[in-house]
């Protein structure tokens, strides 16, 4: 398990200045939520991390281990990204086809992986015959298959329906165990639900807020008494 | 009195002009774009020759050579230049065409190969490649050459090269051409500095023929004006033959663009070609070509010459 | 009771026969019709019955020249494709080569073909090969511009996740920018195949010894009108032929691109 930190970090887009001058920690093994309005910058943090803005970004990134970010992470995003060319099975071992080193270990790992998610017998279906859900649960399955310290996750649930988001998201904190998650979510709810660490983006200048730090193990229940007791700070901090 | 003769001169010259305003329209299609072959067209058109007759022509150049006889049997034009080779072959297809005068009464075609080429004889064609252009019957001409020297055109390597016989042959990527005028591409190969050498077909077993006739609809031979339309020909021929200068003048008059290097060989050269008897027919030379061609296998049956070919009575 | 329609010719197993013939059948009325209507002579456009008989009578001629042209075709589809693929390779990931290439290819494609024909003729001779370039050269801009297309659209989202999966630029090439092209670049063979055998057979106008576009100019010239149509329709036969052929492997490749036509039996 590693921590992940990112000193000094600001992106530009285009002519205009997002952010400048943030530093940002996750915790290792933990999740950290990432709170904030649509535009603020929140997906160009999450990019800058993943080594994902070439030259409209930059900040010192630095791992526990005195190792490089730089291919330890896992992207997981709003869409699932799934290749419909590929069936199940295939789009999760993607990342070992793309190395070059895909083999029948890779094989069947995934196959184990597909069982965890509950698609155990879609594993050679094609991605047009799932559901949006089974889908991002595929998503899921393959971020787990890349078996990277670090997941960085850009609001993985919103295209879901309630139901599904939530036993999505229940899945996700039960499978991803002692990885160093970054979670961005515009859903208050979610982020008290499932992080360890609320951080909020905004302002003006942009700023990271002071960390909101709920109790008790994710996934919280709703109706939980420290989820409740946070949402107002939560929503304060948004509001301002 | 006065009067009379005043309206009788009004009616006179109404009569004179509206006479000119009904002359008889004629279209003729030419066989290629406008060459010394047509000579006698051109300077019959140039020295008045149609007028003084009465007759409008219209000479039109076709796109595609094949097409001047279908226009004439499909009634679309009057009379088409065309070759006595090809009218075999129509009449056999059942066209409705007459021959009813002749331009050119000597044979044009000829097989041409480069100047130094090791080609001596027909015989050296073994196992050549010889271009032709589309005329639909270069295998019989060259099947009757080669008979003699005992070969036949599965000897050799046809190869349609469409218009582009000279080029071809210059650039080497046939050994021997067939369909090439001797009065043409032997110039043009002789201007650009690749001179040929021919083999004129009449001399190699072929029998003679008209290399360009003029044909008409079968329903067409009673109009006065195509008897009309031969005697200014003939006029025309008569004077390249007694003034050529003036007549290649009245030529290039014709277009400026004529005036060139290849055209005033090709004029030179065709000049003692020209049939001296427009109308006139050669019944046997017919016959004797229609049993070559029955021969080669190109058409099916022998018919009456008197059923395609015609003298038009000159009135 | 349960209906018989798996036993009549409704079918959807036959159906894919009964169509074509039905189109084929109408499409003879419509030529003997024409025939009649306008009283064209025979030597202009001779009825279907004239240009079958003729089809019948000199098949193994028709289908030996048939044979030379399909294989024109055939090649000049392959290599125009090819060179297609790697021109729209060139164009994505050479920069320079934008600048470059692409106002070739786009003359490529403007100007007349029958204008290059005796170029072509001139370089490559006057056997297979000036046919096969012939069509080349008609086929490579849209399967070339199709393919750039095609490439230079992938979805982003896709690259990201390559890009955090350390994947080299070939393995993307290979596993991501190319098959995710595929349906554009499907778009574009289905035009070469359509256009590829006016290639072929204007390359055989300009200068052949084989071929359907020569046994038509041949029976031309012989005023064997009947026969320049029977080699005419096995023509259109040939194209049609190649152009389904084509579509169907191509459909089998892209069996993952829904299809959203909705159908209504």
């Amino acid at each position: 398990m590693i921590s992940v930190s990112v000193k000094n970090a600001s992106v530009r887009y285009k002519n205009h200045v997002l952010f400048e001058n943030l530093d940002l920690t996750l915790p290792a093994g933990e999740w950290t939520c990432l709170l904030g309005q649509s535009g603020i910058g929140k997906s160009s943090l999450l990019r800058l991390l993943a080594g994902l803005l070439a030259s409209d970004g930059y900040g010192d990134i630095q791992c526990s281990d005195s190792q490089n970010l730089e291919s330890r992470v896992a992207y997981m995003a709003q869409t699932d990204l799934l290749m419909p060319w590929l069936s199940v099975l295939q789009n999760v071992t993607i990342g070992a086809k793309l190395r070059g080193n895909l083999d029948q270990h890779d094989i069947e790992k995934a196959k184990i992986l597909l069982d965890k998610v509950g698609l155990a017998q879609d594993s050679n279906r094609y991605p047009s015959a799932l559901s949006g859900g089974m889908r991002q649960r595929v998503a899921l399955a393959r971020t787990m298959f890349e078996d990277k310290p670090a997941i960085l996750m850009d609001e993985p649930f919103s295209a879901l329906d309630a139901i599904t988001r939530h036993r999505l998201q229940a899945l996700a904190v039960e499978l991803l165990i002692d990885k160093t998650v970054l979670l961005i979510t515009h859903d208050p709810m979610e982020a008290l639900r499932l992080g360890h660490h609320i951080r909020i983006l905004g302002g003006d200048p942009v700023q990271l807020g002071p960390a909101i730090i709920p109790q008790g193990k994710p996934p919280r229940p709703v109706d939980d008494p420290h989820v409740v007791e946070l949402q107002q700070e939560v929503w304060q901090q948004l509001a301002a | 009195m006065i009067l009379r003769s005043i309206i009788a001169g009004i009616a006179v010259t109404l009569l004179s002009s509206t006479a000119c305003i009904a002359a008889d329209k004629l279209t003729v299609m030419l066989d290629w774009f406008v060459n010394p072959d047509h000579g006698p067209l051109i300077v019959a058109q140039q020295n008045g020759y149609f007028e003084d007759l009465d007759l409008e022509v219209e000479l039109i150049a076709p796109a595609d050579p094949n097409d001047p006889p279908k226009l004439v049997a499909a009634g679309k034009a009057d009379i088409a230049v065309s070759y006595q080779p090809q009218l075999h072959l129509h009449v056999d297809q059942e066209l409705p065409l007459t021959r009813i005068g002749t331009l050119v009464a000597t044979p044009l075609n000829s097989l041409v190969v480069l100047e130094d080429s090791p080609i001596r004889s027909i015989a050296d064609l073994k196992d050549k490649k010889v271009g032709f252009s589309v005329g639909g019957f270069e295998d019989a001409l060259l099947n009757g050459m080669l008979k003699k020297h005992g070969l036949s055109v599965s000897d050799v390597e046809l190869i349609n090269v469409n218009f582009s016989l000279s080029p071809s042959l210059i650039s080497g990527q046939v050994d021997a051409i067939i369909g090439a005028f001797r009065n043409f591409e032997l110039n043009q190969m002789d201007i650009v500095g690749k001179p040929g050498r021919a083999f004129y077909i009449e001399e190699e077993g072929v029998p003679a023929y008209d290399e360009l006739i003029f044909v008409a609809n079968n329903e067409s031979l009673t109009n006065p004006a195509l008897p009309r339309f031969l005697s200014a020909i003939e006029q025309a021929t008569q004077f390249m033959m007694n003034h050529p200068n003036e007549a290649w003048e009245s030529f290039i008059a014709h277009d400026n663009a004529l005036d060139d290097e290849l055209n005033k060989r090709a004029w030179r050269d065709t000049l003692p070609r020209f049939a001296l008897r427009t109308a006139a027919l050669d019944t046997g030379r017919y016959e004797r070509f229609s049993g070559f061609l029955l021969d080669q296998g190109l058409i099916k049956e022998i018919r009456e010459v008197s059923s395609y070919a015609k003298e038009l009575t000159v009135q | 009771m349960q209906s018989s329609d798996n036993d009549t010719i409704t079918n959807s197993q036959w159906r894919w026969l009964v169509r074509p013939i039905t189109l084929a059948i109408g499409f003879i009325v419509l030529w003997q019709l024409v025939t009649w209507v306008t009283q064209a002579p025979v030597y202009i456009l001779p009825g279907p019955g004239k240009v079958l008989d003729s089809l019948f009578n000199n098949l193994g001629l028709i289908l030996g020249h048939a044979g030379t042209t399909a294989l024109e075709i055939v090649l000049g589809l392959i290599i125009g494709t090819l060179l297609g693929i790697a021109s729209a390779l060139c164009l994505t990931y050479f920069q320079p080569a934008r600048h470059w290439l692409l106002p070739v290819l786009v003359v490529s494609q403007s100007l007349p073909v029958f204008a290059l024909a005796p170029v072509l003729v001139l370089w490559f001779g006057y056997g297979l090969a000036s046919k096969v370039a012939m069509a080349v050269l008609i086929i490579y801009f849209p399967v070339a511009a199709a393919c750039y297309d095609g490439l230079r659209h992938t979805n982003a989202g896709w690259l990201d996740l390559a890009r955090t999966m350390n994947a080299s630029k070939i393995a993307t090439l290979r596993q991501i920018r190319f098959p995710a092209a595929l349906p554009a670049l499907a778009s574009g063979l289905r035009v070469a195949a359509a256009v590829a055998p006016i290639g072929a057979i204007v390359g055989e106008w300009v200068g052949s010894s084989r071929g359907l576009g020569y046994l038509m100019l041949h029976a031309n010239g012989r005023m064997q009108i009947d026969l320049m149509f029977a080699a005419l329709f096995v023509l259109a036969l040939l194209a049609i032929s190649i152009y389904f052929l084509i579509n169907r492997i191509l459909t089998r490749l892209l069996f993952w691109l829904p299809e959203t036509l909705s159908f209504t039996d």
